[in-house]
């Protein structure tokens, strides 16, 4: 055999190799990232999952305890599910607030272990609230 | 006034657009015609285009000093009290400003490649002119049309103050990242557009690749320091005692890091030995159109990213750009692919050149492997019909091995010879290095390292000996030739080799690096609860809550925790004094009240102690607390200086040669 062919043979190993490792490394970290709807009403074999949605105003309970144990609502348009959280929250986290939570469902409610806000920079969706803006009467 | 500068800023903005497009026509008809005048007009009107871009970016800028709040804009990203700093920082803080400054980077390429060219390259600069231009029209028909930086508030509207910047933003690093980030995106746009030239005209040997070559090292070097920036604002800032979250934006911008990595790498292969034509024609267009898909990701609300900005009518026009982009290249890559055909090949499986192939194939490996964690969720949304994400976990599960092949291949190749390499030679090189590893090896067993930490660190001792070793034969040589001292010896060896001795440095950065990275697996946290006077304890440290003091200060209301940290079994160690700010304290509007982490971390080379106040109760006095003991920390930061010493060395130019 040529060294060529016998470099091609090996670049062609290693890559088969690595994508196989690659493909295959997604098994047992997948989380699906559902809808409170589709979640609540679906049947799924496993327990871990990522939801999105909005913190419902005035429903974040921090417990008399532990500051660290919270409760919330989280909404996402006319869903709503109870997340229970026990670490140390983003300073972003309040009401209103666009949060990504990934945990696990038990008894219709949820228990997140990682709890995502959305990046400080990017308030676009303020643009058009007018309460935003400190307004002078004219 | 106020009102005129605004205007000047839209109709300059308009103006670029109708001279870009211009421009392009201009030099379309060149081409056909090979009328020179028509090319000087072209030029002439891509130089006002850029001249009115950079024009329009400095009205918004001054707009936002001046805070004049009739602009949307300007309203929504600065408040009266912002510091000049982030008024400044907030041009690209948002989506239409941030689009602005990109165009504000092309333009500011544009000039510098036309005056770099002006008597040069003339039968590739049409088309270099024309192909830059046609990427300005499309960031330019986006923020003249659809997301317009100058637009006014709505009519009827004054507003007094703005909404400020967010707390999280007001620091340096952060005021810097994301220039530096798309000072390399951006950069990207260069490189590409001078291959596409070289296909365009026929031109497909290593000419295009000596004019870009300092480019693609600079727009590299923007790139990763961008993305430094962005890890150590995380760490520092953030608070969740990490640097690299593998989140979909800054995977965005590691992708095309990688590729043009693996660039660098195969055009020094084309310069040398003229092969590798097509691979460097495949790796520029990947490189470019990956660092627009970076674009497209944090604009199109595609993601459920932390960094994403609201899904946008932008993602399909960039999705679309994209395929444009991608369509083209490689259509005309086929086209051409009878030219780029090459004699040379690879002589040898222990060479230079194949140790260059591997490293380019697993840079491509490895950023697939980040591109199929990134998209995963939407290939199986279209596939399955559920969004599925993995996350940090598959990242570093799959990486790890990718990243020590490499650091592997970082050892070995540069001391390969080209061509072949014999056996007396290979035994020569590496035997010390293999010997100095294997007594690490020991050591490192003895100490009860295993797995991949004690690969990764074995790695390290055995890249390192390499690099030594290549610099004390380069000094000892001239030494013997020249009898020079050590010092001069060095000095002169890095002044008359910069790309390769810049490049060993570069290569020993990147081993601290992993030695940082690698501290990780030894990481240990814990989060609590406590009021003053209490104590906790983790991995042999005793943190005491001493006091929480309170503060005013102009633009906050703080909180600060005095913790005392002992070594137990040994003596205070230090203090922490981590705060919790609450930002917009005054505004009588409770939701406009921003809390804010100011963390505290000591940190020594062995370790950083990371301490985050996440929270405080005035009515129980109960204060949380996140510490994190996080080892070797240092390296990566370390690390990140010397990978940007050894490029800048790199990049020096060399003195013109009379």
């Amino acid at each position: 055999m040529n060294n060529r062919s016998k470099i091609t043979i090996t670049v062609v190993v290693v890559v088969t190799l690595f994508f196989i490792w690659i493909i295959s490394g997604t098994q047992g970290k997948e989380v699906p990232f559902l809808s409170i709807e589709e979640l609540v009403t679906g049947e799924y074999d496993q327990d871990r999952f990522r939801l999105g949605g909005n913190v419902q105003a005035g429903s974040i309970q921090i417990a008399e305890d532990d500051l660290l144990k919270v409760e919330f609502i989280l909404k996402q348009g006319e869903s709503i599910i109870k997340v229970h959280y026990y670490k140390t929250r983003p300073d972003l986290f309040a009401d209103y607030c666009e949060v990504i939570v990934e945990g696990e469902y038990r008894n219709n409610e949820f228990y997140a272990d990682n709890l995502m806000t959305k990046c400080a920079s990017r308030y676009e969706g303020d643009l058009r609230d007018k309460n935003s803006y400190n307004l002078d009467e004219i | 006034m106020i009102h005129s500068m605004a205007t000047l800023g839209t109709v300059s903005q308009s103006l670029a657009l109708g001279f870009t497009v211009l421009s392009i026509i201009l030099i379309a008809q060149f081409l056909r015609s090979g009328d020179t005048r028509l090319y000087v007009s072209g030029r002439r009107s891509a130089v006002i285009a850029a001249g009115l871009v950079i024009l329009s970016t400095l009205v918004l800028l001054r707009e936002l000093i001046q805070s004049n709040f009739n602009l949307e804009y300007v309203a929504h990203y600065t408040s009266i009290a912002t510091p000049l700093l982030y008024k400044i920082s907030a041009l690209w803080a948002g989506q239409a400003g941030s689009l602005l400054f990109w165009v504000f980077i092309v333009a500011g390429y544009i000039l510098i490649v036309i005056y770099q060219n002006r008597t040069v390259n003339k039968v590739m600069m049409p088309w270099v002119i024309m192909i830059l231009m046609a990427i300005q029209f499309f960031f330019l028909y986006m923020t003249n049309f659809i997301t317009n930086p100058f637009s006014p508030v709505e009519a009827g509207i004054i507003i007094s103050d703005g909404n400020g910047l967010n707390p999280l933003l007001q620091n340096v690093t952060m005021a810097i990242h994301p220039p530096t980030l798309y000072l390399g995106y951006v950069g990207f746009a260069i490189p590409f557009t001078f291959a596409m030239a070289a296909l365009i005209t026929g031109d497909t040997s290593a000419t295009w690749i000596k004019l870009i070559r300092r480019w693609t090292l600079f727009t590299w070097l923007a790139l990763g320091i961008g993305i430094l920036l962005g890890a150590w604002w995380a760490y520092q800032e953030l608070g969740w005692g990490g640097y690299w979250a593998w989140d979909p934006v800054e995977n965005a911008s590691l992708m095309p890091w990688l590729t043009a990595t693996a660039f660098i790498h195969s055009i020094i292969i084309q310069e040398k030995r003229d092969m590798l034509r097509v691979w460097n024609m495949i790796l520029i267009i990947i490189t470019f159109t990956l660092s627009i898909f970076g674009t497209f990701l944090t604009r199109s609300g595609i993601m459920s990213s932390v960094h994403s900005f609201t899904a946008s009518s932008l993602g399909p026009l960039f999705l679309g750009f994209v395929f444009l982009i991608l369509a083209g290249s490689f259509l005309l890559l086929y086209k051409r692919l009878p030219m780029l055909r090459t004699k040379n090949r690879i002589e040898s499986f222990v060479s230079r050149e194949s140790g260059f192939l591997f490293n380019n194939v697993i840079f491509i490996v490895m950023c697939f492997a980040v591109f199929w964690g990134t998209m995963f969720p939407v290939l199986t949304e279209a596939v399955r019909g559920t969004k599925i994400t993995v996350g940090a976990p598959f990242f570093n599960q799959v990486n790890i091995p990718i990243g020590l092949s490499l650091l592997f291949l970082t050892g070995i190749g540069p001391v390969l010879a080209w061509r072949r390499t014999s056996k007396q030679v290979l035994i020569k090189q590496f035997s010390l290095p293999v010997l100095v590893s294997l007594v690490a090896l020991g050591v490192f067993i003895l100490r009860g390292l295993q797995g991949y930490v004690m690969i990764s660190f074995v790695l390290a001792v055995f890249v390192t000996t390499t690099i030594v070793l290549e610099f004390a034969r380069g000094i000892a040589a001239r030494h013997r030739r020249f009898n020079e001292s050590v010092v001069l010896a060095f000095w002169q060896m890095l002044r008359k080799n910069r790309h390769r001795y810049g490049g060993y440095i570069v290569h020993f950065g990147i081993v601290l690096m992993f030695v940082g990275f690698t501290g990780k697996a030894f990481n240990r946290e814990i989060e609590t609860a406590i009021r003053t006077g209490d104590k906790f304890h983790l991995s042999g440290y005793e943190f005491e809550l001493q006091e929480i003091e309170t503060e005013e200060r102009p633009n906050h209301f703080a909180w600060i925790a005095h913790l005392k940290v002992v070594k137990l079994g040994v003596g205070p160690v230090t203090h922490l004094f981590p705060e919790k700010r609450i930002y917009f304290h005054r505004n009588p509007d409770q939701r406009k009240h921003q809390p804010h982490s100011e963390l505290d971390i000591h940190t020594t080379l062995k370790q950083d102690i990371y301490s985050v106040f996440s929270g405080y109760d005035t009515k129980t006095k109960s204060a949380s607390f996140k510490i994190m003991i996080n080892p070797l920390v240092s390296w990566v930061w370390i690390g990140s200086y010397i990978f940007v010493l050894g490029t800048l060395i790199a990049l020096w130019p060399n003195r013109r040669k009379k």
